[in-house]
């Protein structure tokens, strides 16, 4: 299967705009540009060259200079006035919504914010989109994580864990991602001696020591943990958002239930999930998983109730 | 295989329709644009059906795509030729402007086009990246400590962006916190993504009001009705929807060294911040203030907390499993008692 058409068609019109706007342009610097090899960029050139209007008479193609396509560099003659499009609603949407993520986050580079006004400004009245900012992460927190994954510098950091545990911890910072517009640090963890993924709203305190980072930044991110054994849960079909959102999980429509079958890593964090769609539950199986949502349910029972 | 790859044919399009004086008709696109096979002579009519269901479905395709990129694909009619509907394009309506983008915000943007993951945005991130990036000079750039991912984002965004776009009216199943599941049809007016959550805003057809959705909390697929251009979005979003939909502020009591995530988001009310707030609690029938100096000294702090979505604070209420104790608002306080004895009904059958 070649490359599909949107893609190539918006790099050969960035290809025209680009090398309209440079004057000249190397097809090695138009491969690094556009992210693709350099002889792809050929076979691209090659493609704009024959491109024109119907009937192809003589000087209705896009031309480009011969001498100096074969130094292999590109210098348009003729462009037919073809250039790049605007962005449609749904590129717009794409861009500045992952970027108001990441700003909104507080994980996000200063440029972002630069970066996010000039492509809002141009969509003008058209955005699609509007993005409200929220205040979850404490500024000092995430300004201090900032300066010490810029500087490659150490950090200590008093962290609050999914159990609700506190630490103190020292850690060495590689990246700050942003994930569901959650911010995240990962990071290596001297107290764990692993890799960790931290979130920014549960770090309560950083200190950025002078020690620079010395371990490595982890060749890949997220989690893969092992599924222990099989769930299966029956709800009313209320509650589908939910179970789509269980890792792995095989989702089957009947009538107005779902049956949601997913692999159990951690039986606690599972009884967690079923006890924030309780009222649609109809049935829950095997026995462990039962016996750890009565267990949380009755937990929280005996402290609402006292 | 002489066929002239689509990317090209699209190409080709695009210069013919933005070079043509008026409007092409489908018969002279299919005659004269390079790429399509043209309206074949001299052959049997079964024959010139099949290649003409071949170039409608082609040329059908074609159009999607440059609409979906963004092309503003006019449809011309001529009076004198009423039933032979013509295409064009505007350059002006349809170039890209120069952004003035630095290279490190071009790195910064290509950053955020990893952001959507395996769903549709996803692709529509990328082509804007090369699209913005056509018009700055190509730098190298230090690699960027910084990533952004979203693991939830579903197609289901993607489709309301095309509606809220084509103002076409769209129909979903869809789970309230207030009123349970259901089917909506909706004018879909605007996305709205705070904190890393999208709502769609737009009117209730069937309500006849407008209202606001968690578009995570949509289910199935969205189905698109009727045509575009169905109705008219309001120049502004009465922004009363939006903070009606916002929550406000409880008041937990926690254990000592628990709640911590609560504790950081929250303020911690002291004994003299209690005496002064009146906080009538549901679930124990005390003030806050009593519920301090009641209980044993130092079992409970209590801290004041915003809340976006009250289910949002309910489900973390419950998986703090009874070292958080809910004291106004009495909905919130109500409803984790409620979860929980659904949970047990369940459990234990």
């Amino acid at each position: 299967m070649a490359e599909k058409a949107l893609p190539r068609l918006t790099r050969l019109l960035g290809i025209m705009t680009y090398v309209s706007d440079q004057g000249e342009a190397s097809f090695d610097e138009l491969a690094a540009h556009f992210g693709v090899s350099t002889p792809q960029i050929r076979k691209d050139i090659v493609a704009l060259w024959s491109a024109g209007l119907p009937g192809h008479g003589g000087g209705d193609l896009i031309d480009f200079d011969g001498f100096l396509f074969d130094d292999s560099i590109a210098s348009i003659v003729e462009s037919q006035g073809v250039t790049q499009i605007r962005l449609s609603a749904r590129e717009a949407v794409a861009l500045v919504g992952a970027l108001s993520s990441m700003l909104a986050s507080g994980a996000a580079p200063d440029v972002a914010l630069s970066a996010n006004q000039k492509i809002t400004a141009l969509l003008g009245s058209e955005n699609p989109v509007t993005v409200v900012a929220t205040r979850e992460v404490d500024a000092m927190v995430a300004a201090a994580l900032k300066d010490a994954t810029i500087r490659r510098r150490v950090a200590q950091i008093e962290y609050v864990d999914a159990a609700d545990r506190r630490t103190s911890r020292v850690i060495e910072p590689h990246r700050l991602v942003a994930i569901d517009g959650v911010a995240y640090v990962e990071c290596y963890c001297r107290r764990a001696q692993d890799y960790r993924t931290l979130r920014l709203d549960r770090i309560v305190q950083v200190d950025v020591h002078d020690e620079p980072v010395v371990a490595p930044a982890a060749d890949s991110t997220g989690f893969s943990l092992v599924a222990e054994y099989t769930a299966t849960v029956i709800a009313a079909r209320g509650a589908r958002w939910v179970l789509e959102d269980l890792p792995s999980v095989v989702l089957t429509d009947e009538g107005d239930d779902v049956r949601a079958t997913f692999g159990v890593v951690d039986v606690d964090w599972v009884a967690d999930r079923l006890l924030a769609i309780a009222p649609y539950l109809r049935d829950v199986e095997p026995q462990p998983v039962r016996d750890a949502l009565a267990q949380h349910a009755d937990a929280v029972l005996a402290t609402a109730a006292g | 295989m002489a066929q002239t790859d689509a990317a090209e044919r699209l190409l080709n399009l695009i210069i013919a329709l933005t070079h043509a004086p008026r409007r092409m008709t489908r018969d002279e696109i299919r005659d004269t644009v390079a790429g399509y096979s043209g309206r074949p002579r001299g052959v049997a009519p079964d024959e010139a059906k099949k290649s003409d269901a071949a170039f409608e479905r082609m040329f059908e395709r074609d159009k999607d795509d440059l609409r979906r990129m963004g092309v503003p694909l006019r449809t011309v009619t001529d009076p004198l030729d009423g039933a032979d509907i013509g295409y064009k394009i505007v350059a002006a309506d349809a170039v890209m402007p120069p952004l003035d983008l630095t290279p490190a915000e071009v790195a910064v943007l290509s950053l955020a086009a990893e952001y959507w993951q395996g769903a549709t945005l996803g692709d529509d991130a990328r082509l804007a990246l090369t699209k913005v990036a056509s018009h700055t000079p190509h730098q190298v750039t230090e690699p960027m400590p910084w990533a952004a991912r979203a693991t939830g984002s579903r197609d289901a965004t993607s489709i309301v962006v095309d509606a809220i776009h084509e103002r076409q009216v769209v129909r979903f199943d869809y789970t309230s916190t207030s009123s349970g599941y259901g089917r909506r049809t909706v004018e879909p007016w605007r996305l709205v993504v705070r904190g890393g959550t999208e709502y769609l805003v737009g009117r209730d057809v069937d309500k006849d009001d407008s209202r606001i959705y968690r578009v995570s909390r949509i289910h199935g697929a969205v189905k698109l009705l009727g045509e575009p251009g169905a109705f008219e979005r309001p120049a502004q979003i009465p922004s009363s929807i939006f903070s009606a939909a916002v929550g406000g502020t409880a008041v937990i009591a926690l254990r000592p060294e628990s709640g911590h995530a609560l504790r950081a988001r929250g303020t911690a009310l002291d004994t003299a911040a209690l005496q002064d707030a009146v906080v009538e609690s549901a679930s124990i029938g005390v003030t806050a203030a009593e519920l301090v100096h009641e209980q044993v000294p130092g079992e409970w702090d209590v801290v004041s907390v915003h809340y976006e979505h009250l289910d949002m604070l309910r489900d973390e209420v419950l998986s703090l499993r009874g070292a958080a104790k809910v004291i106004s608002p009495e909905a919130l306080a109500l409803s984790v008692m409620d979860y929980a004895r659904r949970a047990l009904e369940v459990a234990r059958g």
